[in-house]
């Protein structure tokens, strides 16, 4: 059986995008700007960055400002 | 000089983005079937868990509940006795620290652990123990179970 969360990764076409939900998602309704979810989730600021302005441009996150 | 120019401005940008916060929209078109699929642990997953849980020492019984249980729709995911719970005896320190702390980034929120030996385990066991009550009469899965229960 092939590894399941590698497929999980391949459907969404990003590693980064499935760990990002996995984050949002466990913690949920939680609100986080973007250099604290990099951190928390140990990837870098800029391709965190991306992965929230697309995520964002889908409809699946709101902004909300401070 | 550039570096130094390229981090100041880089720093700059962090500040003016740290304003806003992002946050999950439950309007989108398919949250929950999204929930489901992202939140739903995978087998390859449980197996590297188990794998690591065992190499900790002599491990008996190893309990996932709350946060691990997160496929589970409707569920509390945070109203949990324990998210982790080992039994098992000469269970090392140096190995259990450095586990709890990947475990937790991967999870991305602290874990409630417990850790019991054999003989404390099957005495509250036998007692009917509000703590293993809970957690074992609550969902869970045992994903070592060396005592038979």
């Amino acid at each position: 059986m092939p590894k399941s969360k590698d497929t999980l990764d391949k459907l969404f076409g990003s590693r980064l995008r499935v760990k990002l939900l996995k984050f949002l998602f466990r913690n949920y309704p939680g609100n986080f700007n973007a250099s604290e979810l990099s951190h928390r989730i140990q990837e870098s600021f800029e391709e965190t960055k991306k992965e929230l302005d697309f995520l964002r441009k889908l409809g699946l996150l709101k902004k909300l400002k401070n | 000089m550039k570096k130094k120019h390229h981090s100041r401005k880089q720093a700059k940008k962090h500040t003016r983005t740290d304003r806003i916060n992002y946050s999950l929209d439950p309007e989108f078109e398919f949250f929950g079937e999204l929930k489901g699929l992202i939140l739903k642990s995978s087998p390859a997953e449980k197996y590297k868990m188990v794998k690591k849980i065992l190499g900790l020492g002599r491990v008996k019984l190893a309990v996932t509940s709350g946060i691990f249980m997160a496929e589970n729709n409707g569920l509390d995911l945070y109203d949990t006795v324990a998210d982790l719970f080992i039994v098992g005896d000469d269970i090392s320190k140096d190995k259990l620290r450095p586990f709890l702390r990947a475990l937790e980034a991967e999870v991305g929120k602290e874990i409630k652990f417990t850790l019991m030996d054999k003989d404390e385990f099957q005495y509250r066991y036998g007692m009917f123990d509000r703590f293993i009550r809970v957690l074992l009469e609550g969902p869970h899965e045992k994903i070592i179970n060396k005592l038979g229960i």
